[in-house]
């Protein structure tokens, strides 16, 4: 054991100072909304300001810190910061998206955003955790609020559905990944991704062939990371939990829990797994394949919208994974940049359908026949995002699959980019068959109606990321491709 | 001698009283045979001089947690035809199945004699050494359980906190929403 050492110790503190900021304001909001201390119409202006100062702090911390704390088991590296960028900016378009759903509750409102602010920070150490144990507790961190989220109209009976499903699996899928974890500890006697890494490699070396049990190892993390990210055939919950979630809370859960998740993903496989590629590469690959199957083939025939996006997710997740066979630091820039442009396309489209259902209370797929007369710059809002996530140039979803393909083409996966580009098409058609509905419906429908402010403020920054993102990717994949450089062991 | 004669009763044990937790249709029998198995599991535990987690499996596993189990269970007091008929059978065999392998998978590994036995240094398992690594090597993922139980904590307080008279939601126009 290392002597105490003061100096150490502040600095260990001040590299989590990001996530001690927002977790004392999450606590203050939740603790204040408990105690029915505050106005709880202003918890939402609070959390907004809470996630700018958390940004504040975050970068203070990336350029006065070194970046590593704890003995290592939490960094703040540039893959750090690209992923706490993400979510949080995940976080602040969630909360302002959820101002009419929060004002429309009657009861809890404060604890809701408090509810938020404490997921947001289990994901903000989950991308900074290096080593297994911590990961995992902030997996944890990041879900348990999550269950009461998606169950928070407790009144309605999707809701509660919802909730109780997401607690179910979720506590399921948490057990089959520590039970990988388990076992690589037992085979490494070490949690440190880089020890693991090195432990493998040694093993390798002595024997000729993998320590038993790595296989069974990195299947059940695979399959626990699965759950997490919606990845087929792990996505059962996810239609459901998506359907019934306050929408709001289904676009955090569908941006910034896998953004965070697919972080945690790129650095137990990446870096921990890298010498055992030849086991689990081909194993990510077939997911890969058969998300992006199942995800568009069943999106097809949903006549929800918010269960539509649920497998278009699937879908998503599916591409973002053909980046990650090609193990090196290209492949994993392209699953970011794919995770930014994600980010702001599924974000913008939760948000169209936030903003509809709050004027209409429809979810229905044919509702939105003839939106772009009703409210024309919802419709063309809407239309952007889903031409992102079909991935039509010049948007950054187009981009995004670009990246994601040629990483894997470079490592001679012909066959899934050919099951990725036949499934996008196949996206294509039922993204476009609501474009249509929207511009060309069948029978006219009357009566307009506006878009709230801040919702038009989350659509508009949203639509700003895609096209930004889409037209002038090049600082935006630089900055991705050093942090991605700077965490990916040379192969 | 003893101590293989020890493990085989523990270890016999533990296996007959896991399967019936799950063949059994009565819930607090299921409950009581779980207890059974944590403390055989408890005993081999101390045979593999892990005498901290031994105990612990016992004052927490066999203990706390296995009597909040007992206390769901008989509060929610479910009867046999509240069980309801096994909608997906075809799920049953497909769990056997996968069991089936996970158990082919481990015997493989521990039969294929690639595990060897690992010599432990002095004091394994002892509290002295548990507390070390648990306030040392793990010191922050230690601190953050203790978030983790805030959070969790906070959740539970959030959705269980007693329905106010006013909580109906102000329910948007039609009733097709989900967030009605």
């Amino acid at each position: 054991m290392t002597p105490f050492n003061l100096t150490q110790f502040y600095a260990d503190w001040a590299t989590i100072l990001p996530e001690c900021f927002l977790l004392l304001w999450a606590c203050v909001i939740t603790g204040a909304a408990v105690l029915g201390r505050t106005d709880e119409s202003k918890s939402g202006t609070f959390a907004i300001w809470t996630i700018i100062g958390t940004l504040a702090t975050a970068v203070w911390v990336a350029v006065t810190q070194d970046g590593a704390a704890f003995g290592g088991t939490f960094v703040f590296d540039r893959l750090a910061v690209v992923f706490k960028e993400v979510i949080l900016a995940g976080v602040i378009l969630t909360a302002a998206a959820s101002v009419g759903t929060v004002s429309r509750l009657r009861a809890h409102r404060g604890e809701y955003y408090g509810m938020i602010l404490f997921s947001a920070v289990g994901m903000m150490l989950m991308v900074s955790a290096t080593e297994l144990l911590t990961l995992y507790i902030a997996l944890e961190l990041s879900t348990v609020t999550l269950f009461v989220l998606a169950a928070y109209h407790k009144t309605n009976r999707k809701s509660a559905e919802a909730g109780l499903k997401y607690v179910i699996l979720g506590g399921i899928s948490s057990a089959i990944l520590l039970y990988g974890v388990a076992i690589l500890y037992g085979l490494t006697g070490t949690t440190e991704l880089a020890r693991i890494s090195q432990g493998i490699q040694r093993q390798f070396m002595a024997s000729g062939s993998f320590p038993p049990g790595l296989a069974l190892a990195l299947l059940l993390i695979l399959a626990g990371f699965g759950f997490k990210l919606a990845l087929a055939p792990f996505h059962m919950w996810a239609p459901d939990v998506y359907e019934g979630a306050p929408t709001p809370i289904t676009a955090f859960l569908s941006v910034a829990s896998k953004a965070a998740a697919l972080a945690a993903f790129l650095r137990v496989f990446f870096v921990g797994g890298q010498p055992a590629q030849l086991i689990w590469i081909q194993a990510i690959a077939a997911l890969a394949a058969l998300a992006m199957i199942v995800g568009n083939a069943t999106a097809i025939v949903q006549t929800n919208i918010k269960r539509m996006l649920a497998y278009s997710s699937v879908a998503q997740i599916g591409y973002m994974l053909v980046g990650a066979v090609a193990l090196d630091p290209w492949g994993a820039t392209s699953i970011s940049y794919y995770a930014m442009a994600y980010l702001f396309a599924n974000m913008g489209a939760f948000v169209c359908v936030i903003a509809f259902a709050e004027r209409t209370g429809s979810e229905e797929i044919s509702d939105f026949s003839g939106l772009s007369r009703r409210s024309p710059i919802l419709a063309g809002f809407f239309a952007l995002f889903l031409l992102s996530l079909a991935g039509v140039p010049p948007t950054a979803g187009f981009l995004a699959k670009y990246y994601v393909f040629a990483a894997a083409i470079q490592k001679g996966y012909l066959w899934l980019v050919l099951v990725g580009v036949a499934t996008s098409v196949v996206a294509l058609y039922y993204y476009a068959t609501v474009i249509m509905k929207m511009y060309f419906p069948a029978e006219q429908t009357e009566g307009g109606f506006p878009v709230a402010r801040t919702l038009t403020i989350v659509l508009a920054v949203s639509a700003l990321g895609v096209l930004l993102l889409g037209i002038l990717p090049g600082p935006v994949v630089d900055w991705i491709k050093a942090a991605a450089q700077s965490f990916v062991p040379p192969t | 001698m003893a101590d293989q004669f020890i493990f085989w009763v523990a270890a016999i044990v533990a296996i007959i009283a896991a399967i019936r937790v799950v063949i059994l249709k009565n819930a607090v029998l299921s409950v009581l045979h779980l207890i059974v198995t944590l403390i055989a599991l408890a005993v081999l535990f101390l045979q593999l001089s892990a005498e901290f987690i031994a105990a612990l499996q016992i004052i927490v596993y066999a203990g706390a947690i296995m009597v909040l189990f007992l206390f769901i269970v008989m509060l929610l007091n479910l009867r046999k035809d509240e069980f309801g008929r096994d909608q997906l059978p075809w799920l049953r065999l497909l769990g056997t199945l996968a069991g089936a392998a996970f158990l082919a998978e481990l015997i493989s590994l521990i039969g294929g004699g690639r595990v060897m036995a690992a010599t432990v240094p002095d004091g394994f398992g002892s509290v002295r050494s548990i507390g070390i690594a648990l306030f040392g090597e793990y010191m922050f993922p230690f601190e953050l359980t203790s978030l983790l139980l805030v959070a969790a904590v906070l959740a539970a307080v959030v959705v269980a906190r007693r329905k106010s008279s006013n909580e109906v939601d102000a329910a948007p126009p039609a009733g097709s929403e989900g967030e009605a």
